[in-house]
């Protein structure tokens, strides 16, 4: 007893040292990311931008752009994984993500209907104050419509790989759909959803920056509620009820909280791809357990870190050009995704 | 010995069924019964009769159709999800797949009625779990991950986790059915010494009656116009068992609890000696479908003895001698089929 509770006790140690670990590299990266672009600046310079009103280019770019953007980089990095971590463990489904299963793609549809659909003349950058909240709503309702029609789905088919495929198929439709919708909208309406659909972390305005700060908080303190369900929903729904769980209220909460965090993300950022699943995994790898009291935590600090990495790698430093974050995403998550199947014993069956 | 003996579940003409769409489907007639505490029951009955939905009802997971469910004298209906979680403990023949559980974080699931809103394991959480692993033996296992186990161990683990859930009634819904013999009995062991020593109620679903018989306190036999219940040997006195089988095939001997398959009488042949290699030899010759006479026949073996250390069968005009039933019976076959 005496030795198990000492065995306990280090494990404990443990994770605490790798959350402190993984704190300090978000504020290291996020100094990088501040210091590094594609503008050379020195480093005396970026620290007197920050602590001088010196008024000067500079500043403007630390102050205006690279700081913005790396919050944004890092508020987005800790949304999309912590929404794929809810939707692995509610699904009992390893591949499942935002953008795998098409949630991604629903709440762009919700944008698509605010910007082809309703305003003719409204661009993403001019949306402020009540339009930044249209835009980031109407991002929920999309995020939560595919969300519910992969939940009935997948209440009906048990099998992990036909829920993915359907979950493609979904995206290919919905993108098929916003496809008409561009065919009958005018120029102006066109080239306010095409700049959005590119993607980025550097265009929000403050105003957007705080509805997705805003928003994503609120994502965050549920799941921190979520994860005694969570752990419970792991051994499926059944024992969840046996063990005194309301699985449909469990469900309903996550489902919130999962629309909230990956629409609010895609609204304001576009789709950004294979963050949402791998993250989860990297953290379960690290820390070698299931409990949700740790892998949520884990996941909202591991998320942070990455998409931070995403955002430095994107800027080339030392380069002038800018590469798209959703393909450095894309190329951290899918070696991680492909392990995952090819490791698929440990996963196999159900999750 | 058990000083508190008392009704901790009946049942009262309970209907079980789905709905669907708009009609109930009502699986079998109005059941009646009762539980005590610290009593192991066997729910037997033939596949599809409607064992995993009783079990399902009984646990809440699934509405009764009609009728009541008490538990302590309280109906069912006024339980909530989380009340009923300290009354009932529950395992599925789901067998539960996850990567990255230690033994320990499954047991601690059964926790989840106990501990506050985040599920915060506190010392008397710590403990409880810690008794429940040594109690189905497990303590070596503790740091492993559920994914490495057997299934024999397994299924240890998910008993481990509704003992943490400190529950008065465990219902386990074919315990035993994927594990081989040997875990099979060990799981019965543990549930016989769970039900004697820890007072729990254990309702399992089994089709290995004759494991029914020998270790359940009572039997819940499910037929399809009735619930028949009561102790094994009153069951088996009623010859209540013979409602399960095709009374054409299969003969249940009610005087020791085995069953044998109906067959055409091939002969009578007498069996000249004693002991257990009388009783084996009789049932081998049973098997290849001969019965034993009480008097001398055409036909007879001499059993083996001190002096004679093999089987001689004197059939006609030949004698052969054998050195295992297997070659005896071999050559019965032989003998008779030639003729």
């Amino acid at each position: 007893m005496q030795k198990e509770l000492s065995v306990d006790l280090k494990a404990v140690r443990n994770v605490r040292l790798i959350f402190l670990a993984l704190l300090l590299l978000i504020v290291i990266l996020l100094i990088l990311d501040i210091f590094l672009g594609s503008v050379n600046i020195k480093a005396s310079e970026v620290i007197s931008a920050i602590f001088n009103n010196s008024n000067s280019n500079y500043e403007t770019i630390i102050l205006k752009f690279r700081l913005p953007k790396a919050i944004t980089a890092l508020v987005v990095g800790v949304a999309l994984s912590l929404s794929g971590l809810q939707m692995q463990t509610v699904f009992r489904n390893p591949m499942a993500g935002p953008y795998v299963l098409g949630i991604s793609s629903g709440a762009s549809l919700g944008v698509a209907f605010v910007i082809l659909g309703f305003s003719s003349n409204i661009a993403p950058e001019s949306l402020n104050g009540l339009g930044n909240w249209i835009l980031v709503v109407a991002s929920w309702v999309g995020a939560g419509a595919v969300m519910l029609l992969i939940m009935v789905i997948s209440s009906r088919v048990k099998d992990i790989m036909t829920v993915l495929i359907l979950g493609i198929m979904l995206s290919s439709g919905i993108s098929a759909i916003v496809t008409i919708m561009q065919y009958f909208s005018n120029e102006t309406m066109l080239k306010a959803y095409v700049i959005w659909t590119m993607g980025s972390l550097g265009n929000l305005t403050s105003g957007q920056l705080n509805v997705l700060l805003i928003s994503v908080l609120a994502g965050v303190i549920l799941s921190l509620f979520s994860s005694k369900m969570l752990n419970a929903l792991l051994i499926g729904e059944n024992y969840a009820g046996s063990l005194g769980l309301n699985v449909r209220f469990a469900r309903a909460v996550i489902f919130i909280c999962t629309s909230i965090l990956a629409g609010s993300v895609t609204a304001f950022c576009g789709p950004i791809g294979f963050i949402g699943i791998a993250v989860p995994h990297i953290v379960r790898i690290i820390f070698k357990t299931s409990d949700h009291k740790i892998l949520i935590p884990g996941t909202i600090l591991m998320g942070g870190a990455i998409m931070l990495v995403s955002d430095i790698i994107s800027q080339l430093p030392g380069s002038e050009s800018v590469l798209p974050v959703n393909a450095v995403t894309s190329l951290i998550g899918i070696p991680v995704v492909i392990w995952v199947i090819l490791r698929k014993r440990n996963y196999s069956g159900s999750f | 010995m058990r000083k508190d003996i008392k009704e901790i579940l009946s049942l009262d003409s309970l209907k079980i069924g789905y709905f669907s769409g708009k009609n109930e489907n009502v699986l079998l007639p109005p059941l009646t019964a009762s539980a005590d505490s610290g009593e192991l029951i066997a729910v037997i009955g033939k596949n599809g009769i409607g064992k995993s939905t009783l079990l399902r009802t009984l646990t809440g997971l699934q509405q009764p159709l009609g009728g009541e469910i008490f538990y302590s004298g309280k109906n069912i209906r006024d339980y909530s999800r989380m009340e009923l979680a300290h009354k009932v403990g529950y395992i599925s023949t789901e067998i539960v797949r996850v990567s990255n559980m230690s033994v320990y974080d499954m047991v601690a699931l059964g926790r989840f009625p106990h501990t506050n809103w985040i599920g915060k394991i506190e010392k008397t959480d710590h403990e409880k779990i810690m008794d429940a692993i040594e109690k189905t033996s497990m303590k070596r296992f503790c740091r492993k991950f559920v994914s490495e186990l057997s299934d024999g161990e397994r299924q240890k683990v998910m008993i481990a986790r509704i003992l943490a859930q400190d529950t008065g009634i465990m219902v386990m819904d074919e315990p035993t059915a994927f594990l081989d013999i040997a875990a099979r009995y060990e799981i019965l062991h543990l549930l016989h010494l769970l039900s004697g020593s820890s007072n729990k109620t254990i309702i399992f679903s089994t089709h290995d009656l004759q494991m029914a018989i020998s270790q359940s306190d009572k039997i819940w036999l499910l037929l399809d116009d009735r619930l028949i219940e009561g102790a094994p040997e009153d069951l088996m006195i009623a010859g209540a068992f013979d409602h399960l089988f095709d009374s054409s095939t299969v003969i249940f001997n009610s005087d020791n609890g085995t069953f044998s398959f109906r067959s055409e009488n091939r002969g009578t042949i007498y069996l000249d000696g004693k002991n257990s290699k009388r009783y084996w030899t009789e049932k081998a010759i049973n098997r290849a479908g001969f019965s034993v006479s009480n008097e001398m026949t055409s036909t007879y073996i001499i059993l083996p003895s001190e002096s004679n250390s093999k089987w001689q069968l004197s059939a006609k005009s030949i004698v052969r001698e054998f050195k295992s039933i297997h070659e005896l019976i071999t050559c019965l076959d032989k003998e008779v089929m030639s003729t």
